[in-house]
């Protein structure tokens, strides 16, 4: 291999850097006696003990949880569903840049304007059935609703990949509908769901403007929770919380790797 | 095919169980830091058998936002300032209470019982009362300094970092008494004028910008900053803590003095369950408890015999008369809220 310039290397090394000193700075605060402030004052495990002992904090990670994992598996399958039926059926030139426009749009549209959005869909609903209000059912359609286009998305840049070559062959040879699916395509396919899905996941975890607008008063979550702590200043336990977020996606993403490479070798 | 059932199945009941609502709950929608949520919702289950899930919010255009977007069907107990009553009240959004659930309601201070925002206390049954002015840190700001708003808004006289309260009446106020108007003026021009202030004073280098009250106590407590416009409770609870290096004062210009009350929103899911809450809160030991909590003032006189005596001898908490002179009540200003909002959106965004 070729050497890398130093001014390369320097300025890799800088923008590593750049992006990790405040996760760095975080952690350091979790460890540290002092309430606010950057002053060190003294080493302590206090802040994680009492993180497991706030009762807010437990139900909010919960609740992120429950959000995160039940939408994505709704837009997975959802998305999947979608993309094949975008990238398979042969619609018409205009069908098909309408479907393409159509895909993109809950993804470059800015999130207050979808949270709006929802909130006057809810608002309607509401007056059908109060299964709509404010609360996790809302938020998992929400989040459901932005996460589908991520999935779908995805998942058709693999479809295009994989091509129609294998799944005509089968067809040659009598494989029927769910047949091909199952035995053909979803296998071709698991790297794109996989990859959508875990977009989905992240997305789900990190939303915050949607959430702030449909929650209820049971269904608070992580990021709102951050939020409203930090607009009142009371954040010790929240450094806590965020060093042990970034340490199991650390530890999730490095064992991810070492899984894959297993399956390579 | 079975997996997947197996997995779907999973998936709904881990969903079901956070859907799942509890019949004997009691939602209470309230602000931050403003009692001792705890011990306060251990010793009401005690003695009713009510589980007590709470909610905050950190100030009143907050509340009402939440009340409007569905909030209205969610929560039993919402804490308003007396300034947002008819707001409410032509919103429809609270309902009235029920007199014969409220024995309690016999211990309130006659001031607090017939009010201009309330007669009669058909909506709301009063909570705390209490006043916004300036905290300080005692090693970075003269007492004699803070006897002024101007160590805040006339930049010849900044001395130390400050935080303005993310709060529209409670920031306009201030910068209006300042200039010598009505806190409650619907003046254009004038309001125009105390807009200029707030955007002036925002952008000066001691100012760390907007943090709702509880917000600016923390940092003041800290040190991370010298001062802040903060609510009379939260700042004494720092202040009687370390009264050497922090204080709290209404400056001469002026401060304002409010009322919270408890209202029950008009689709509560557990109407029984808050006026058992708010009979409870009117009771005098537990309204006593409340207020050596949150070292705010108790509207209920059955329960000032059980008050901490230091409280009551200080004035930031019940103020004398002479202080009382300085106190003044935001009102609603009808067509005119138009105008404040306005300008803090303007304040908010230059």
């Amino acid at each position: 291999m070729r050497k890398t310039h130093p001014v390369v290397k320097g300025l890799a090394l800088l923008t590593v850097w750049f992006l990790y000193l405040p996760l760095l700075g975080v952690a350091v605060c979790s460890f540290n006696t002092a309430k606010d402030g950057w002053v060190w004052k003294g080493f302590t495990f206090d802040w994680y003990v009492k993180l497991f002992d706030n009762d807010w904090i437990l139900n909010a990670a919960w609740n992120t949880l429950v959000l995160g994992l039940v939408s994505t598996v709704i837009a997975t399958v959802i998305g999947t569903v979608l993309a094949v039926g975008i990238n398979r059926f042969p619609w018409g030139r205009k069908t098909n840049s309408f479907l393409n426009t159509m895909l993109n749009i809950p993804v470059v549209i800015p999130d207050i304007v979808m949270a709006g959005s929802l909130v006057v869909v809810f608002g309607i609903l509401r007056e059908v059935s109060s299964i709509f209000d404010m609360g996790m059912v809302d938020m998992i359609i929400g989040h459901v609703t932005f996460q589908i286009a991520f999935v779908a998305l995805v998942v058709r840049s693999r479809l295009t990949l994989i091509g129609q070559d294998v799944e005509e062959a089968a067809r040659d040879l009598f494989a029927s509908n769910w047949y091909l699916m199952r035995k053909v395509m979803l296998p071709l396919m698991m790297p794109g769901i996989v990859a959508g899905a875990m977009l989905a996941f992240t997305l789900s975890l990190d939303d915050f403007v949607i959430s702030f607008f449909l929650s209820g008063p049971d269904s608070q979550t992580l990021p709102l929770y951050i939020y409203a702590s930090v607009r009142r200043g009371v954040t010790p336990q929240i450094h806590a919380l965020s060093t042990l977020v970034v340490l199991v996606t650390v530890v999730l993403v490095v064992g991810a790797q070492f899984l894959s490479k297993k399956e390579e070798a | 095919m079975k997996k997947a059932l197996f997995v779907v199945m999973l998936m709904l009941s881990l969903f079901a169980q956070t859907v799942y609502a509890e019949e004997k709950v009691l939602r209470i929608f309230i602000w931050s830091e403003y009692m001792d949520e705890r011990k306060m919702s251990a010793e009401f289950k005690a003695a009713t058998g009510i589980t007590v899930k709470i909610d905050v919010y950190e100030n009143n255009e907050d509340m009402l936002a939440k009340l409007q977007a569905g909030g209205v069907n969610q929560y039993d107990i919402i804490v308003p300032s007396d300034y947002i009553m008819s707001t409410l009240l032509a919103q429809k959004l609270i309902q009235p209470l029920d007199h014969a659930k409220l024995p309690n309601l016999k211990n309130v201070m006659n001031r607090f019982s017939n009010t201009e925002y309330d007669p009669g206390s058909k909506y709301t049954a009063p909570w705390q009362w209490g006043s916004v002015g300036l905290m300080y840190r005692k090693d970075k700001i003269s007492p004699d300094a803070a006897k002024s708003w101007s160590v805040i808004f006339d930049p010849s006289k900044q001395t130390g970092t400050f935080w303005l309260m993310d709060s529209v009446r409670d920031s306009m106020a201030m910068a209006l008494m300042y200039l010598g108007y009505d806190m409650n003026s619907t003046n254009p021009q004038e309001i125009k004028k105390a807009a200029e202030l707030l955007i002036t004073t925002k952008n000066s280098k001691f100012c760390r910008g907007f943090k709702p009250g509880v917000g600016g106590k923390n940092d003041v407590e800290s040190g991370a900053a010298s001062m802040a416009i903060v609510y009379n409770g939260d700042a004494m609870r720092a202040v009687m803590a370390d009264p050497k290096k922090l204080g709290f004062v209404i400056p001469k210009e002026g401060g304002e003095i409010w009322v919270d009350l408890m209202a029950i929103p008009a689709k509560a899911p557990h109407p029984d369950a808050a006026h058992q809450w708010i009979n409870w809160i009117l009771d005098p030991k537990v309204g006593a408890k409340l207020s050596n909590y949150n070292r705010y003032a108790t509207p209920n006189q059955a329960s000032l015999p059980y008050i901490l005596p230091k409280d009551k001898a200080s004035d930031e908490i019940y103020p004398g008369e002479e202080t009382m002179k300085r106190l003044h009540f935001s009102k609603d200003l009808g067509k005119a809220n138009r105008l404040m909002d306005e300008a803090w959106t303007r304040i908010k965004s230059r």
